[in-house]
């Protein structure tokens, strides 16, 4: 049976229903052309998704280049304004908010960004980055704004005595720290995480792994986690969901989809990853799929995914494959599964 | 990260390392400022400029105290003299000292410079900043409005302002301020629209602040080095436009002194006192000359190439 | 055994900056075997792509302060400019990480192709650009003689990559050096280069020396790798025998560091604690040693030597080297 779009609750929304529910969210990119700069075409970026993340879980998100994984973070927490479709937040509908209510909506929701020297203005001293959003939100002033300034610095790891530094004067592991204390100062429930740990280096990422990890405990934290390794998202995530060229192929708890992954993306995905292991990787048996990731200005027709597939048929040419339940908790968008 | 001096190690529970650097948190201002610094001819053209100014703001001082004329007293029995005592430039055709005239004639010119400059970056700026950052149909608005202001043919204006009034070094600055703001605009939408991108706009944007605090606190300061260059280089471009506009008869009117209208006063007696072409001349040619090098200077040490 | 190809003896290079004299190449020594993949594996700053751009003579603005780079009975650090261009592109060839930048854009990607047989072997433009696509052709890219006469921005990232690769072998060299070949790319992408070069070695026996930070890479590419740190080799060996049992506490850190696909998703990530070390101000004796879990005293005071430790892999550690065992919790 496939996974049904969000239902308006008929009644008040608890915990016990998912945090953040998309509905056929479509985000779309005009691409003009010619001299009077016409829009010749989109750009399907996120091209009919459909996704629920759960009260205090960790969803990880992955995918490769053009896939719109991005693009759907920004969307769930609306730095977007979706082209079609529906996002809800605990129960209401924020698809087109706008004005003094999305900024409320701010407050429950941060985003970590990737590059962690891009994400923090050069300008500004690390104390006034992470003091801004109190100051946006009038959360604190004066002496009890500086205490939470240290406080956070101090919770993400970082000396409170360097308060008045300049991000310039950071490594890149700890830029990547002052961006998390800025997403913690508004006192979020909901956290994106866009590619967090992919500009670092790799005796740093275990490093900012565990502290994501251990601040979702301790402040009772949901994460959309978004990144392309999947090594990473497997250990971080309680389920994830495989994107391709705006589409889910594939959701599904971590160890599940490594031992029965049911979409042949994923299986091609599996199979590409390196494991810093010799003799597992002398042994493995890979599947290489040909060809390069079709372009989401002119997705293929029915199945995404049919033009690089072994296993493609006609039918996949015909149909948007739907996604279908394989046994609890997983779901996966395809004809002809592997098994 | 060859070479990367850093701050202090963090601090994670169980962490072995709490390495502290002494330095003093060094902003990127800062740091800009060291650069600059360490250009010896950017410096000491900005300080020349610094120095021409202060002179032109002391002008009536300089007139006390070390010529001892002022810049409108005639002496016809002096007329062309030659560098010497008690004209330590000589004098023009009227007998007036031209070291007087120089340096109150400084005081129009590089006054008309620094407001000119002032109010197309406060203009530009500003119309460049709103333009780049909300983008759509205001900034097609805003850019085609600019559009129109620089096709407008500069000289067309000035003989109509010459025609309509006297100007003088206020409203002079105005003209040229109205011709020019256009490329100001367009400069900081260009690094408006760049800077736009950066992460950390989004991030600033993700927390909940408002266009204007974006605007002002975030995209302003990282524009400002371009407006800097700008201003720089800006302030020997309009020196020589004054030069040129004074030459067109359409400037400031003598007896005024300006440095542009002593040259072009000049050309007619260029065989009567050759000292009347040059003093003149060579003063416009070496402040402009120290505006292209601080502005140069000031560009690499703001280059972004570094980081 | 055959002799080695290339040998590397006590390379030294360095960097002038701001903040003083940065050693980014600290006596590093190896020799690449003919045929064989050879892997340097370490983090941004260790040294690694400083090492292959010197053997290339390519390390500029810094400069080769010591040591010798063997090939074919020459020492490229003393010939000439004129000698080592006869070498580049023809004798040993390299290609980049971001193939968006290592392609002219302005120029049609045959032609750019063919540019190393132009200049090295004399050919005349025609036959070079025929074997421009021949290989083209056998690296992957279909239709080529089509898209040969395509610009580098209409190429996805891994078609230019292979386009590089083309680049690299029409000249048969018999060193390869691949310098992050597939950081830039997509994982299936990746998956793709890595089978080509992995092909590319068996048909045409060239040899590869592998750069990267990524140990799955060098698990699946490598018959021996080097971990370098801080501008050293910490650790050299056969690779199944340095993932299996590492003798240097980096590597071994490094290893329990990184999650792994096949891992259980419960056990927690062991990071190593701190930062790399800042190259101009290295801390006494060995470089790791603020960061290792198994320090004794004289790591703070020697630096220590890439000696020998158990049958078949070399450390640079006072511990293991005495005999110690890297444990941990």
């Amino acid at each position: 049976m496939p996974e049904s779009a969000v239902k308006p609750l008929s009644r008040a929304w608890t915990t016990a229903d998912p945090l953040v529910s998309v509905s056929d969210l479509k985000v779309w990119f005009p691409v003009s052309s010619g001299v009077l700069q016409r829009t010749v075409a989109h750009v399907h970026a996120v091209d009919g998704l459909d996704l629920e993340i759960k009260q205090g879980e960790t969803l990880g998100l992955v995918g490769e280049s053009g896939c719109g994984k991005s693009t759907l973070g920004r969307a769930v927490i609306r730095l977007l304004e979706p082209t079609g479709g529906e996002i809800t937040f605990k129960g209401d509908d924020i698809t087109h908010l706008r004005g003094e209510r999305l900024r409320a909506l701010r407050r429950e929701m941060a985003m970590i960004f990737q590059d962690p020297y891009a994400s923090l203005d050069p300008r500004q001293t690390v104390g006034d980055i992470v003091g801004e959003p109190m100051d946006v939100h009038h959360l604190a002033k004066g002496r009890e704004r500086q205490d939470r300034i240290q406080e956070l610095l101090r919770v993400v790891g970082l000396n409170p005595r360097f308060v008045d530094r300049y991000p310039h004067e950071f490594s890149g592991g700890q830029r990547q720290r002052v961006g998390i204390a800025r997403a913690l100062a508004v006192e979020p429930t909901f956290i994106v995480c866009d590619e967090p740990i992919s500009a670092l280096d790799v005796s740093i990422q275990a490093q900012i792994i565990n502290l994501l990890e251990s601040l979702q405990s301790k402040f009772n934290l949901t994460y959309l986690f978004i990144a392309h390794d999947l090594s990473v998202v497997k250990h971080i995530s309680n389920r994830i969901a495989v994107m391709y060229l705006g589409k889910i192929m594939e959701v599904a708890g971590g160890g599940e989809l490594y031992r029965r992954p049911r979409h042949p993306y994923t299986g091609s995905l599996l199979s590409a990853i390196p494991i810093p292991d010799p003799v597992i990787e002398l042994r493995r048996e890979r599947i290489i799929i040909q060809g390069d990731v079709a372009s989401p200005v002119n997705p293929p027709s029915g199945c995404r995914f049919r033009t690089r597939c072994p296993r493609a048929r006609e039918h996949c040419a015909e149909e948007i494959p739907p996604l279908e339940s394989f046994g609890s908790d997983h779901q996966a968008a395809c004809f002809y599964p592997l098994d | 990260m060859i070479g990367q001096s850093r701050v202090a190690e963090l601090e994670t529970p169980g962490a072995a390392i709490e390495g502290a650097s002494t330095r003093p948190a060094q902003s990127y201002w800062n740091e800009s400022w060291e650069r600059l610094r360490a250009n010896r001819i950017g410096m000491a053209a900005g300080v020349l400029i610094l120095l021409f100014a202060l002179i032109a703001i002391l002008a009536p001082l300089f007139s006390l105290l070390l010529t001892h004329f002022q810049p409108q007293t005639i002496d016809l029995s002096a007329t062309f003299g030659t560098p010497g005592s008690p004209h330590l430039l000589g004098t023009d055709e009227l007998g007036r000292d031209t070291l007087t005239r120089l340096i109150w004639g400084g005081r129009v010119t590089l006054g008309v410079a620094f407001l000119t400059v002032a109010m197309s970056l406060t203009v530009g700026a500003g119309v460049g900043l709103v333009a780049g950052y909300y983008g759509g149909w205001l900034e097609d608005v805003l850019m085609r409005l600019v559009d129109m202001v620089l096709a407008i043919p500069a000289v067309f204006l000035f003989i109509l302002m010459s025609i309509l009034f006297r100007p003088n070094a206020i409203t002079l600055a105005m003209i040229i301020a109205f011709v020019g703001w256009g490329n100001v605009a367009r400069l900081v939408r260009g690094e408006v629209l760049s800077v736009k991108q950066r992460d950390f706009i989004l991030a600033t944007r993700s927390i909940g602040a408002r266009d204007l605090r974006l605007m002002v606190k975030h995209l302003l300061p990282n524009v400002l080095p371009v407006m800097i260059v700008a201003a720089s280089l800006g302030v020997g471009q309009i020196i020589l436009v004054e030069a040129a506009l004074d030459f067109l008869g359409l400037g400031i009117q003598p007896p005024t002194p300006s440095w542009g209208n002593m040259l072009s006063n000049s050309e007619s007696y260029f065989f009567h006192s050759i000292y009347l072409v040059i003093i003149p001349g060579v003063t416009i040619f070496v402040t402009v000359l120290a505006s292209n090098l601080f502005g140069n200077a000031a560009r690499d040490a703001f280059d972004p190439r570094l980081k | 055994m055959a002799a080695p190809l290339l040998e590397v003896q006590d390379l030294h290079t360095v960097f002038a900056t701001k903040e003083g004299m940065v050693k980014a190449v600290d006596g590093v020594s190896f020799e690449l075997n003919p045929g064989e993949t050879l892997g340097i594996v370490g983090e941004s700053g260790c040294g690694k792509s400083v090492t292959a751009l010197s053997i290339m003579r390519l390390q500029r603005p810094g400069k080769i302060v010591g040591g010798k780079v063997l090939f074919k009975g020459q020492d490229l650090t003393k010939v000439t400019e004129d000698e080592i261009r006869e070498v580049r592109g023809r004798e040993i060839a390299m290609i980049f990480q971001d193939p968006m930048t290592s392609l002219n854009p302005v120029y049609r990607t045959g032609w750019q192709v063919a540019e190393p047989l132009r200049l090295h072997h004399g050919v005349d433009s025609k036959k070079a650009m025929t074997s421009a696509i021949a290989m083209l052709g056998r690296v992957g890219i279909p239709s080529p003689a089509q898209r040969a006469r395509d610009y580098p921005h209409q190429f996805s990232g891994g078609m230019r990559q292979r386009a590089m690769i083309a680049m690299g072998l029409t000249t048969t060299p018999a060193v390869l050096i691949a310098d992050e070949p597939t950081t830039a790319l997509d994982v299936t992408i990746q998956a793709q280069i890595l089978d080509l070069l992995r092909q590319v070695n068996r048909e045409f026996g060239t040899a590869t020396i592998l750069i990267t930070h990524n140990l799955g890479v060098v698990a699946g590419m490598c018959q021996r790798v080097m971990v370098m740190y801080a501008g050293r080799i910490v650790e050299a060996g056969p690779t199944t025998d340095v993932f299996a049992h590492p003798k240097h506490p980096y590597t071994w850190a490094l290893l329990r560091s990184i999650p792994r696909l096949d891992a259980d998703r419960h056990e927690p990530l062991k990071p190593i604690e701190g930062l790399p070390p800042s190259l101009v101000d290295l801390p006494r004796g060995c470089a790791f040693h603020p960061r290792c879990a198994f320090k004794v005293e004289r790591c703070t005071r020697d630096v220590p030597a890439l000696l020998p430790v158990g049958e078949t892999q070399l450390s640079a550690c006072w511990v293991t080297q005495a005999g110690g065992e890297l444990k941990g919790a």
